[in-house]
């Protein structure tokens, strides 16, 4: 019950960033209801991984593949680009806090000088965002890379 | 896809593709494709009006474009400036490509249709609100509590607002990612200041997210990822300039109005 509640709440509060994203990118209105399916795919399937245990990188890029091959499928129905709705889908699971946490951390050692709980804040959040970011691109694109390799989508 | 005819063509005929391939290519490039998608749509247009083949040269604020005809080529060159990212542009001028593969517009119509595509905007407003809305969401994604979600709300939405009406004015989208940082932060920290919630952190953090240069992030990727580096280079110091920009304005705020302290 608990872990339905916390995966509907984490889909529905992914959902809204992702259709409000797309709108910043002039996604046309018809479109913007697959924005919003793909972040809650995203982070409804990401939370379910991470319950499994699955360390947050993998679990994103496995939640980034899955929200391209439905940008896929959506945009042989929609007959446009599939990057037109997956990029404003991929915004709810960008790394903020720690990107955020990183470089907070990186000034305090500027201004108070070095200690090793700095220093290990500010290198770990920045390993996270970038193996989070890098996860993102890569199941991204990776329908791309396993089964359209020399053929366009649409 | 079936194999489109050879047609024997006039010079005229030839320049015209020509010209429609290169100004399809200009407008995905000025509102935020991706490389492999500018380079395949203006070679499937032009193979579909008949040329035999089409080659194109992404650069990073132009496009260079050949056409090989039946006994000659034809080369231009347009200079692209960046019209902000939008994906309503990019879905009409596939849609009317996908139509002339199917054969159903020729040159004359389909200039028509090109022409006819007018940049898809939301109201100001409107934006505002659904980001103040987005962000507030990533807040409680973060597990911050209620009263920091409505702050980052207003925080959002209102430097939302800021950086809309300053790109109006045409700045530079550094110095408006600039100011909106700045509003954005200094908004959400009155939670720290004035004690409005037991997770100002989260809110200073979560506020400035709309910042975030998603766009030519992943699209520079993806360019990197299928060879077109160069063009992918300029995506990503772009995108890291931006996000620098936000970052001054992020430590401005901090600094005015003393925020430090890690919690």
């Amino acid at each position: 019950m608990n872990l339905l509640l916390g995966l509907l709440s984490n889909m529905l509060l992914a959902a809204i960033p992702a259709a409000g994203f797309g709108m910043s990118f002039n996604v046309p209105r018809r479109v913007l209801l697959w924005c919003a399916a793909g972040g809650a795919l995203g982070r409804g399937l990401r939370f379910l991984l991470l319950r499994t245990g699955m360390p947050i990188p993998w679990a994103t890029l496995l939640a980034a593949a899955a929200v391209s091959s439905l940008g896929v499928y959506a945009a042989q129905r929609l007959r446009a680009h599939p990057k037109v709705f997956t990029v404003a889908a991929m915004i709810p699971m960008i790394p903020g806090v720690p990107i955020y946490t990183a470089l907070i951390a990186l000034i305090e050692i500027q201004r108070r000088g070095l200690t090793n709980e700095l220093l290990s804040t500010a290198l770990s959040s920045a390993l996270l965002s970038v193996f989070i970011v890098a996860a993102l691109a890569i199941g991204l694109a990776l329908p791309g890379l396993l089964f359209y390799r020399r053929r366009p989508v649409v | 896809m079936s194999e489109p005819p050879h047609l024997p063509m006039t010079e005229p005929q030839q320049r015209e593709i020509t010209r429609l391939c290169v100004e399809s290519g200009l407008r995905l490039m000025q509102h935020g494709a991706e490389s492999a998608l500018i380079e395949s749509l203006s070679c499937r247009l032009g193979l579909a009006l008949g040329v035999r083949s089409v080659e194109v040269a992404v650069m990073a604020n132009a496009l260079i474009l050949t056409t090989l005809g039946a006994d000659h080529c034809i080369t231009t060159v347009r200079r692209s400036a960046d019209r902000g990212i939008n994906m309503h542009v990019i879905t009409e001028v596939q849609r009317a490509i996908l139509e002339v593969e199917e054969g159903r517009l020729d040159p004359a119509s389909y200039r028509a249709a090109l022409e006819a595509v007018q940049p898809l905007r939301y109201p100001r407003w409107l934006l505002s609100l659904v980001i103040g809305l987005s962000c507030a969401c990533f807040a409680r994604l973060a597990e911050a509590d209620v009263e920091a979600c409505g702050l980052v709300f207003l925080a959002s939405g209102l430097a939302m607002y800021v950086r809309l009406r300053l790109a109006k004015l045409h700045f530079s989208p550094l110095l408006t990612f600039f100011a909106s940082a700045f509003v954005a932060t200094s908004l959400a920290g009155l939670g720290l200041l004035l004690k409005l919630t037991l997770t100002p952190r989260i809110a200073l953090a979560t506020c400035v997210l709309f910042l975030v240069p998603g766009f030519p992030l992943i699209n520079g990727v993806s360019d990197m990822v299928k060879g077109y580096s160069n063009i992918g280079l300029a995506r990503l110091a772009w995108a890291t300039l931006l996000s620098a920009a936000s970052c001054g304005g992020i430590l401005l705020a901090m600094t005015v109005w003393k925020l430090w302290g890690w919690p």
